[in-house]
């Protein structure tokens, strides 16, 4: 059962990676391993897309998960239930550790917005925070206005939302931009 | 239109980001002047063969996420300058702008210029608000996947030509 479910997603892999139209995600993977996955073809394929799309999260495994029948280790796929869980409580705990920093700083224009999955944190002449669920790319982007667009996957070995492209970690980022643009230090963890 | 019809399913998309926003702020959330410019006269929409040596193509986004471009090149050989481009772009007009911008910007610039444009530079000359810098990240990386594909074009013929194997990128 395991062995042909696993034959199934090699050649699932397969046909994504060979296909002419796949898409590349703009997502921060840069490799080829990781677009095809996040690609509209993934969403076809309803059940066995959510397992087979969340081995490109996981690189370093991808070649080993397809050598031989070797047993898939499904404790770090991020499943659509999981990503929805683990990306509201964090949005959720950035909210109120915002919302306390709004109140302990006394900026001109502070506000802070959350509605449709969309967190929005004002600093008035400062600038706009922008953080959002991806769900179809299992991420959560930030609009910075001193980074700009990142976008974060969740990385189960450090418990931490990631942007591939420079191994930040998305709280990192935040605490040592705030305390740039507000010259106060906060701490997201 | 493919175009209009994907930035109509946008826009109804984006309007659930306003509904939110008390009437007081609306104003700053209409496009900024140089968007609607680009959504109403949109530079270099069209396509190359991609099989044209000459031609470098670069597909970036996903349906699912809402945003597909396609940005294409054509090179000249000889002097490594990007001679022309056209896009084609589904999702929101920030998208359809930000794309447009990248096919104006990489004309008659060499590749290893344009992979230096960066989508913050698309995103103040748009004046993109927060939530559409994304849109601005889309078309730098879509610049970047059309010269890594007409590299990667170039050198698979040129070890063709040789008889040697080549790693494509």
């Amino acid at each position: 059962m395991m062995a042909s479910k696993l034959l199934l997603q090699r050649r699932l892999f397969r046909f994504l990676q060979l296909s002419p139209y796949s898409l590349c995600s703009f997502s921060s993977s840069s490799s080829i391993h990781g677009s095809p996955f996040h690609s509209v073809k993934a969403t076809e394929i309803s059940s066995l897309s959510t397992s087979s799309r969340n081995f490109c999260s996981q690189k370093s495994n991808l070649v080993d998960q397809f050598h031989g029948p070797a047993p898939i280790d499904y404790s770090s796929l991020l499943q659509e239930g999981d990503f929805h869980r683990l990306a509201e409580s964090t949005i959720h705990n950035l909210q109120e550790k915002f919302e306390d920093y709004g109140d302990s700083i006394d900026l001109d224009g502070f506000d802070i917005d959350y509605g449709n999955d969309v967190l929005t944190v004002k600093l008035g002449e400062l600038g706009t925070y922008v953080l959002n669920k991806q769900t179809p790319n299992r991420q959560l982007w930030l609009s910075s206005p001193l980074s700009g667009p990142s976008r974060f996957d969740w990385d189960q070995d450090t418990k931490a939302w990631i942007y591939r492209r420079n191994k930040a970690k998305l709280y990192k980022i935040l605490e040592d931009e705030l305390e740039q643009l507000c010259g106060k230090t906060i701490v997201l963890s | 239109m493919l175009r209009i019809a994907g930035c109509a399913k946008k826009l109804v998309g984006t309007a659930s980001f306003e509904t939110q926003v008390p009437a007081t702020r609306v104003l700053s959330r209409f496009y900024h002047e140089r968007v609607v410019d680009h959504y109403d006269n949109p530079r270099n929409v069209g396509s190359f063969d991609k099989n044209d040596p000459t031609v470098g193509t670069g597909l970036v986004g996903a349906p699912a996420c809402g945003d597909v471009m396609k940005l294409q090149i054509r090179v000249d050989e000889k002097t490594g300058k990007i001679t022309d481009a056209r896009f084609k772009t589904f999702g929101c007009g920030s998208a359809i702008a930000s794309s447009s911008v990248a096919t104006e910007w990489v004309k008659g610039k060499l590749m290893e210029e344009v992979v230096t444009i960066k989508n913050t530079e698309i995103a103040k000359h748009l004046s993109l608000p927060p939530v559409k810098l994304h849109c601005s990240m889309l078309a730098e990386d879509a610049i970047k996947a059309a010269v890594k594909d007409y590299l990667a074009k170039r050198g698979s013929a040129t070890a063709a030509g040789t008889g040697e194997k080549s790693a494509t990128a």
